[in-house]
C-alpha cells in the first residue's frame, strides 16, 4: 500500500505514486504545492495556510512521473482522520488524480484503525464527495480563507489486522503506510540487544 | 535586523534575512507562489539545490511574508535570483526593497559587484532598479530559457571589477560546480 503505483511502461501514461510524506525534503515539496495552490493561485494569507498544525499531521504526496503534484494533509482525531488542505498543482489537473487520491487516504486510514473520514468539502466538490461515499454530518454550512464549506464523514472498512494494543510490538514500529512490510528497526533486531544505558541504570540504582 | 522603509497601507515593510527553519520556509512559500503556482514552473527547477549554499532575503508586511530574494556568494559577486514579491502586493517597490538589502548586503560582506540573470523580458525592471546588462545585447540560453547576465555596482564609486561569471557554471548545483557535465536545465524532457 505504501506505494500504488498506476504502471503501464509499455505505454506513454504517466507513472502516478502515492506515498507518506517521511523525509524533509518530501515535507518541503508538500509545503511547496499547498504554496503555490493556496498563495499564489487562492491568494491565502500565508499564516492561515501554515496554521500550526503541519507538525502534529501526517501528510500524503502523490508524484507524477516522479514529479511531485499533489499532496494532502491528514489529521488524526478520536475515532476519525480528517482529510484536508488537498490540492493538485494545475498542470496535473486534468489527470483524474483527485478520487484515487481520496481513495488512498481513506485506505490509508482505515488500515490505521480509524472507522471515518471527515473532511470539509468546498462547495463545488460536495457532489464528488457525496460519489466517493462521503455524507453531510449535518446541513450547517461554514466559511473560512474565503470559501464555503461543508462537513462531511464517510465510514471506513477497518480491516480486521489494523492496529491495537495487541498488535505485534514491531508491526507498529513500521512506516504508517507500509504496515504490511518488515522495516527498518525489524533489521536492527539482528544486532541483538546490547542496552547500552544498563550502565547509566545501574549507577542510578546504587 | 528589520529595516523598515515604506508602506502598504499604512503597515510598514521590512525585509530581513532567514535565520530559522520557518524563516527559509516562508522564503520557499512566496517562491512557491509566484512560481509555482502562478508561473507553473516545476517543482524540482524551482528548488535547484541551491538554497542550502545561500542567503535568503525576505520582505514582510507587518507578520506576512510578501517577497524574497535568494542571494547566493561567488568569490568576485554575489548572484540575486528568484526575486519573487506575492501578486496583490506588487506595485509597491517591495522588489527593489529587496534588492536594496541585498546590496548593503554585499557592502557589508566588502563584495562590489551584484550579478543576476533575468528574462530578456525583465531587463526593463532591472535597469530601472540601477543594473546593466554584463555585455551589451548578449543573451545566452539557460536550458530552454533565453536569458541576460545583468551587473550593478555595490558601490558606484568604485569601479566594476572584471567578472567572470559563465551562465552554465553559476546555474549548475553548488556540489556538482566543478563538474564538466551540462547545468541543470540545460536539458529538455
Amino acid at each position: 500500500m505504501a506505494v500504488q503505483t498506476t504502471t503501464d511502461r509499455m505505454s506513454n501514461r504517466p507513472v502516478v505514486t502515492i506515498k507518506l510524506a517521511s523525509t524533509s525534503d518530501e515535507l518541503l515539496q508538500c509545503y511547496a504545492l499547498r504554496a503555490a495552490v493556496f498563495m499564489g493561485e487562492q491568494q491565502c494569507p500565508y499564516w492561515e495556510e501554515f496554521d500550526g498544525n503541519d507538525y502534529s499531521a501526517s501528510h500524503l504526496m502523490l508524484y507524477v512521473d516522479g514529479e511531485p503534484a499533489a499532496s494532502m494533509r491528514v489529521r488524526w482525531f478520536q475515532g476519525f482522520a480528517k482529510l484536508e488542505r488537498a490540492i493538485i498543482l494545475k498542470r496535473y489537473r486534468s489527470l483524474g488524480l483527485f478520487v484515487p487520491f481520496v481513495e488512498w487516504a481513506r485506505d490509508f486510514a482505515a488500515k490505521k484503525g480509524y472507522p471515518k473520514a471527515y473532511l470539509h468539502g468546498q462547495k463545488r466538490l460536495w457532489e464528488i464527495f457525496e460519489r466517493q461515499g462521503f455524507r453531510k454530518v449535518n446541513d450547517a454550512p461554514f466559511h473560512f480563507s474565503d470559501h464555503e464549506y461543508g462537513a462531511f464523514a464517510a465510514d471506513l472498512d477497518v480491516p480486521e489486522d489494523a492496529p491495537s494494543v495487541f498488535t505485534d510490538p514491531m508491526v507498529l514500529n513500521r512506516p504508517e503506510d507500509q504496515l504490511d512490510r518488515a522495516g527498518i528497526l525489524e533489521k536492527s533486531m539482528e544486532r541483538g540487544a546490547s542496552n547500552p544505558h544498563a550502565e547509566w541504570a545501574d549507577r542510578r540504582h546504587h | 535586523m528589520r529595516t523598515g522603509v515604506q508602506a502598504i497601507d499604512g503597515v510598514p515593510v521590512t525585509t530581513r534575512l532567514a535565520m530559522k527553519m520557518e524563516d527559509s520556509l516562508q522564503a520557499f512559500a512566496v517562491r512557491a507562489a509566484c512560481f509555482i503556482g502562478e508561473l507553473e514552473v516545476p517543482f524540482s527547477e524551482e528548488f535547484d539545490g541551491h538554497d542550502y549554499g545561500a542567503t535568503h532575503v525576505i520582505a514582510y508586511i507587518g507578520d506576512e511574508p510578501i517577497g524574497t530574494v535568494r542571494v547566493r556568494w561567488f568569490k568576485s559577486f554575489a548572484m540575486c535570483e528568484r526575486l519573487a514579491v506575492m501578486q496583490r502586493f506588487r506595485g509597491h517597490n517591495v522588489g527593489s526593497l529587496l534588492l536594496e538589502r541585498c546590496r548593503k548586503l554585499a557592502e557589508s560582506r566588502g563584495c562590489n559587484m551584484l550579478y543576476t540573470q533575468v528574462l530578456p523580458s525583465d531587463t526593463g525592471y532591472w535597469q530601472k532598479q540601477g543594473w546593466r546588462r554584463l555585455v551589451p545585447e548578449e543573451m545566452s540560453r539557460a536550458g530552454h530559457k533565453p536569458i541576460v547576465a545583468m551587473v550593478k555596482q555595490v558601490d558606484p564609486s568604485k569601479p566594476l571589477p572584471e567578472v567572470e561569471a559563465p551562465e552554465s557554471v553559476v546555474l549548475r548545483r553548488e556540489p556538482t560546480l566543478d563538474s564538466s557535465g551540462m547545468p541543470v536545465g540545460a536539458v529538455t524532457n
